[in-house]
C-alpha cells in the first residue's frame, strides 16, 4: 500500500507544478492566468513558477500577494509595427524647465511667464545624459516651457550635444542678445532646433499664442536656418484639421523647411487644452519623459500624475526599464484580449 | 474560401484548438485542398458525426480510430499523424525515493489512473499490468475520471493522478509523457517525482478518412499536410500548437496494443 516512509525535500513545490499545467493549460494563447502560490516557503514557489515557465515556454509575469500572473506562450513582439525611432527609450525627452514667455492656451503642460521655473537643472542634465548611452538612447530632446529663458541653456545642451544628436524645442521668438550669443554657441552638427509654428498666415497662430507671436516665429525660424542649423516646425492643429495643411506645406516650403523637417500633431486634451484628443497611457506609446519631479510617460502629460512612472529619475535604467515593461505587458494584453473578445 | 473544402472534426478540448484550426484552415486555403472545420465537445461524437458524413475527415485520438475502425469492420482510413504520435509512451511515476522499479514493484501497491477514456493514462496502463502478470488482485487501482469524453486530451486525471501520489493516497501515478514533458521530468523537479517505467511506444492520433472520400479529394490534402515546414514561421506557429514538427504517414502498428486492450478490457465502441 503507499508508502509513508519518505522523507523528502524537493527544491521545488511539485503540487504548484500541477497547479500550473493546469491553469494554464486550460487558458487561450497569451491569455494571462493567475496561480495562487500556496502556503509554502514563497522563495521556494516563485523559484518553482519561474523554472516551470522557462522550460516550458511560457512566461511568469509577475509575482503579487501570494499569486503568480503566467501567460500561455510567450508574449508577441511589443514593438511589432513600430518604427525604429517609436522603439520606448529610443528618445530621451527632459523638461528643462516649465516657465514660458508665452501662455498658450492649449499649452500640456500649463506653462506661462508665471509658471515656476522647476527647471532640471544642469548637473541632472549631465548625468542624464551619460547614463542615456549605455541605456540604449539614441537621441536626447530638451523642452519646456521656453528653455530660451534658462541663463545656462546653452551649457544644458552642451551636456546632451556631448553624448548624443540632441533636439531643442523653442518658440523661437528669444534670438537676440545673449540668448542669440547662446544659441551660436551650439554645435550646428549636432542640434536640431524644433520650432513651433501653427499656421501659414499669423491669425490662428496668433489666436492661441498671443498677437505678435507668429511674426516672432518666423523670425526665429528664418534666424537659426540662417545661422547655419537644421530647424523643424511643429504645427499644433485640432484633429479635424490636421489633414487640410497644404496651404500650410506651402509656406514652410518657402520657409526652406523640407517635408521630413515638418511635425504636424494633434492638440491633445491636457493641461491648458479644454479640448482635443484624448490621451491616456495605454493609448500612448511612450516617449520617456524627465523632469524635475520625476519620470513620466510622455511630454504631453509631464505635469500629470496619471503618467508618472516614478519619481527617482536615477538610475536612469531602472526607469526606462519600468516603461519598457509595462508597455510591452500593455500590448502583449491587448493581443491577449483581441483574441479573447473578438464576438463580444 | 472553396465551395467545396473538406470538413474537419476536431474536439475542443482546450480554448487554443480554435486558434490551431484557424491556422490550418488559413494554411490550406493556399492550396488545392482548402479546409474548414467543425469542433466538438467529445469524440464520441465526433466520430458519429464521421460516420454520418457531417465532416470528411476526424482528427481522432488513437482510442477514436480504434472505435472507427470497429464500427467500419475496419473500413476506415488514416492519413496522417503528427511525429510525436508516432512515438506516445505511458509513463509510470512515483515520489522519488520510492524505489519502485519496473511494473513488478507494483504489486500490493496502489496505482492512480486518469480518465477512464484516456489510453495513456488509464486504457493501456492496465493492459501492460495484465501483460506482466497483474490484475486487479496485485495492484490497487485509483481512478480519477475527469473530463470523460475527451480521451485524456486535457490532462487533468494526469494531473489529479499526480495529486494522489503527493497526497499519498497512491505509491504511482500512470501519464502520459506529453504530461511527464510538461511537469518538467525529474529534472524540474528533483525530489518530487521519478519515473520508474515507460512503457513501449504506440501511435496516438491521425485523420481518419471513411473510404467514401474519394482519393482524389484526400491525395491533394494529405500531399498539402506533408508540406508544412517547422523552418516556415507561419507554418511553425501552427505546429507549435499542435505539438508537432513534422505530419507524418500513419504507423498502424502502433495501434496493435490498444487495439487488444479494449478487447481484453471489453472496452465499447461507444460510449
Amino acid at each position: 500500500m503507499v508508502n509513508h516512509e519518505l522523507v523528502l525535500a524537493p527544491t521545488m513545490d511539485p503540487g504548484l507544478v500541477l497547479d500550473l499545467v493546469e491553469r494554464v493549460g486550460r487558458a487561450a494563447r497569451f491569455g494571462v492566468v493567475e496561480v495562487p502560490l500556496g502556503e509554502g516557503e514563497l522563495d521556494r514557489s516563485e523559484r518553482t513558477v519561474a523554472a516551470w515557465c522557462e522550460r516550458t515556454g511560457n512566461e511568469l509575469v509577475e509575482v503579487t500577494a501570494g499569486v503568480a500572473r503566467v501567460r500561455r506562450g510567450r508574449s508577441a513582439d511589443p514593438y511589432a509595427g513600430l518604427s525604429p525611432d517609436q522603439i520606448p527609450g529610443t528618445r530621451l525627452w527632459m523638461y528643462t524647465n516649465f516657465d514660458c514667455n508665452l501662455a498658450c492656451d492649449y499649452c500640456c503642460v500649463r506653462s506661462s511667464p508665471q509658471t515656476a521655473r522647476a527647471a532640471l537643472g544642469i548637473d541632472r542634465v549631465h548625468q542624464l545624459a551619460a547614463e542615456a548611452v549605455p541605456a540604449g538612447v539614441s537621441e536626447l530632446v530638451l523642452t519646456g516651457g521656453e528653455p530660451f529663458l534658462l541663463p545656462d541653456i546653452d551649457d544644458l545642451v552642451a551636456a546632451c550635444t556631448a553624448a548624443l544628436p540632441t533636439t531643442l524645442l523653442t518658440n523661437g521668438m528669444l534670438f537676440r542678445g545673449r540668448r542669440l550669443d547662446a544659441l551660436r554657441r551650439m554645435d550646428r552638427d549636432r542640434v536640431t532646433l524644433q520650432i513651433s509654428l501653427d499656421s501659414p498666415t499669423s491669425e490662428v497662430h496668433d489666436a492661441h499664442r498671443g498677437k505678435g507671436s507668429w511674426d516672432r516665429a518666423v523670425a526665429g525660424i528664418q534666424a537659426a536656418t540662417a545661422e547655419g542649423f537644421t530647424v523643424k516646425v511643429a504645427a499644433t492643429l485640432p484633429y479635424e484639421q490636421t489633414h487640410h495643411v497644404e496651404s500650410f506645406h506651402a509656406f514652410l516650403e518657402s520657409l526652406g523647411i523640407g517635408r521630413e523637417h515638418r511635425v504636424i500633431r494633434a492638440l491633445a486634451r491636457r493641461g491648458s487644452a479644454e479640448h482635443g484628443i484624448e490621451l491616456t497611457l495605454e493609448t500612448l506609446i511612450p516617449e520617456i519623459t524627465v523632469t524635475a519631479t520625476g519620470v513620466y510617460w510622455h511630454p504631453v502629460s509631464a505635469e500629470h500624475a496619471d503618467q508618472l512612472v516614478t519619481r527617482d529619475i536615477f538610475p536612469l535604467q531602472s526607469a526606462l526599464d519600468q516603461v519598457r515593461h509595462r508597455f510591452a505587458e500593455q500590448r502583449a494584453n491587448a493581443i491577449a484580449a483581441a483574441q479573447w473578445f473578438p464576438c463580444a | 474560401m472553396s465551395s467545396n473544402p473538406l470538413l474537419v472534426g476536431a474536439v475542443a478540448y482546450t480554448a487554443n484548438v480554435v486558434p490551431i484550426w484557424e491556422g490550418m484552415r488559413d494554411y490550406f486555403a493556399d492550396t488545392d485542398a482548402p479546409i474548414d472545420f467543425i469542433l466538438f465537445s467529445n469524440y464520441g461524437r465526433q466520430v458519429d458525426a464521421l460516420l454520418a458524413g457531417t465532416v470528411d475527415l476526424a482528427w481522432n485520438t488513437n482510442l477514436a480510430w480504434v472505435r472507427t475502425v470497429g464500427q467500419t469492420d475496419g473500413a476506415c482510413r488514416a492519413l496522417a499523424m503528427r511525429d510525436t504520435d508516432t512515438v506516445f509512451q505511458t509513463v509510470l511515476v512515483a515520489r522519488t525515493g520510492s524505489n519502485l522499479d519496473g511494473l513488478e514493484s507494483l504489486r500490493g501497491r496502489r496505482l492512480a489512473l486518469g480518465s477512464q477514456d484516456s489510453a495513456q493514462a488509464a486504457i493501456l496502463p492496465v493492459h501492460y499490468l495484465q501483460q506482466a502478470g497483474l490484475g486487479a488482485d496485485s495492484v490497487e487501482l485509483l481512478r480519477t475520471n475527469s473530463d470523460v469524453g475527451k480521451h485524456g486530451d486535457t490532462g487533468r486525471s494526469e494531473l489529479d493522478a499526480l495529486r494522489a501520489v503527493l497526497d499519498d493516497r497512491a505509491d504511482a501515478a500512470a501519464i502520459g509523457i506529453n504530461t511527464w514533458e510538461s511537469i518538467g521530468r525529474e529534472e524540474l523537479m528533483p525530489g518530487a517525482f521519478e519515473a520508474f517505467w515507460t512503457s513501449p511506444t504506440y501511435s496516438h492520433c491521425n485523420f481518419t478518412a471513411l473510404p467514401g472520400l474519394d482519393a482524389d479529394r484526400t491525395d491533394p490534402w494529405v500531399e498539402a499536410l506533408f508540406a508544412m515546414d517547422w523552418e516556415n514561421p507561419r507554418h511553425r506557429e501552427v505546429l507549435e500548437m499542435e505539438g508537432l514538427r513534422q505530419w507524418v504517414p500513419p504507423q498502424l502498428d502502433g495501434y496493435a496494443s490498444l487495439f487488444e486492450a479494449v478487447e481484453a478490457q471489453h472496452i465499447s465502441h461507444r460510449w
